[in-house]
């Protein structure tokens, strides 16, 4: 007799064609793919993406319920998959495996905190796409033109702030700093559920910064290498 | 792919369910163990080789098993995030009975203490049964350590698992001699 055990999350191969291609700013675009009719998913899971014999990790941007689905990319010069997602024709077949994860919104009494950094927004914006509300979200990007989600927070979030670096020099009602700078000087004290999705250097001072300062929250992460 | 983090460094962990304890918790000894009774399994999956698929792929299953009892226990009762694990069900506890009861059949009669090891595969199973053991205490002394009451059902099961699975073990450290034609040794005072 042989029994299946695991967490509840069912791994499948899949097919796909590329819908659309929509960019985002002059770096980041999003790809638009047909869903495969048995493929289900939850906000902020991840599938495995394969072309010809390369294969990248990338967060899902839909809705569960959309039509079809979304990834959002980042062109990497001399990447390894992204170039070639930047300029595949509509039409191209893609496999990939998933959903993969483990990093979902698990609804709480206690407030909570989504800290990203770049294109570690991902699951936050299926999230958003799907329901998810009243979350206080900080974003860290190099730039103003990292900014190409804020319309999807503008209604679902209680609070967004994008924390740019201080070396940006665009107008606008930005937090100046990093991710760890808001959190230090600006977010009351209390326990929170805190969500970190991004580079591991802002996950492991995030982590500590929790620690020390916010005391009984929990903490869920997502690291984007 | 980096595997570390680093968050990690100042004596801290974080659970599944979220919170950060501290790595001496009795939860992170229990988790801890059931880590090297994974690892152990693996080296007698090793020590068995492919040519031995079936009790090869049992093995492995088992090991599978171990991951879901390990996210268990890194998760409070009461957390949602106990809603994304599959658990521990009865299925489980039955395919650990029902492969003792076809290895016993195979096997000559017990009628004295035989002395833990033989061929060197058997006794990788050995090891793996007394790793098991020591873990059950150590999840046993965490649910006292934790729960008031009575340890709820996923954790119930668990302590089902495991007990069953170091009678496995032992079953399949016979097994092993068996299959590799080594004589048990009888305990003699």
């Amino acid at each position: 007799m042989r029994v299946r055990s695991s967490l509840k999350t069912k791994v499948e191969n899949y097919s796909s064609e590329l819908i659309a291609r929509r960019w985002l700013s002059n770096k980041s675009f999003e790809i638009i793919l047909t869903k495969p009719k048995s493929f289900e998913y939850e906000p902020g899971q991840w599938i495995r993406l394969i072309h010809h014999t390369v294969e990248r990790d990338y967060s899902l941007v839909s809705s569960p319920t959309d039509p079809d689905v979304a990834l959002c990319i980042r062109n990497i010069e001399g990447g390894i998959l992204s170039p070639g997602l930047s300029d595949a024709p509509v039409g191209a077949c893609f496999n990939f495996n998933g959903p993969h994860g483990y990093f979902t919104f698990r609804p709480s009494t206690r407030p909570s905190v989504f800290v990203a950094t770049g294109t570690g927004l991902a699951p936050f914006v299926s999230m958003a796409r799907s329901g998810v509300t009243g979350f206080i979200l900080l974003h860290g990007v190099h730039s103003a033109e990292d900014l190409y989600y804020s319309s999807v927070f503008k209604s679902a979030a209680k609070q967004y702030v994008p924390c740019i670096s201080e070396a940006d020099r665009s107008s606008g009602e930005h937090f100046r700093g990093r991710v760890t700078d808001y959190l230090r000087k600006n977010l009351a004290p209390g326990p929170y559920d805190f969500y970190l999705c991004g580079r591991r250097e802002m996950i492991r001072n995030v982590t500590f910064l929790v620690d020390e300062k916010f005391p009984g929250s929990l903490i869920f992460t997502e690291t984007f290498y | 792919m980096k595997i570390y983090t680093g968050t990690g460094d100042r004596g801290k962990t974080s659970l599944f369910s979220g919170q950060r304890v501290s790595k001496a918790d009795v939860r992170i000894e229990a988790y801890g163990d059931m880590d090297e009774l994974n690892s152990t399994i693996g080296a007698l999956v090793a020590s068995l080789g492919p040519q031995h698929s079936e009790p090869v792929a049992e093995l492995q299953q088992i090991q599978a098993d171990l991951f879901t009892i390990s996210a268990l226990l890194a998760t409070t009762p009461d957390s949602p995030s106990m809603d994304i694990i599959a658990g521990i069900a009865q299925e489980h506890i039955e395919f650990l009975e029902n492969s003792i009861d076809r290895m016993v059949a195979a096997l000559p009669e017990l009628k004295n203490f035989i002395l833990p090891g033989g061929h060197p595969t058997a006794a990788w199973a050995h090891m793996a049964r007394t790793v098991c053991r020591r873990t059950e205490r150590r999840i046993v002394r965490f649910l006292d350590a934790s729960l008031k009451i009575q340890a709820p059902d996923p954790y119930q099961r668990v302590l089902i698992y495991i007990n069953r699975l170091s009678d496995y073990l032992f079953v399949v450290a016979r097994y092993c001699n068996h299959l590799f034609d080594t004589p048990e040794k009888l305990w003699q005072k």
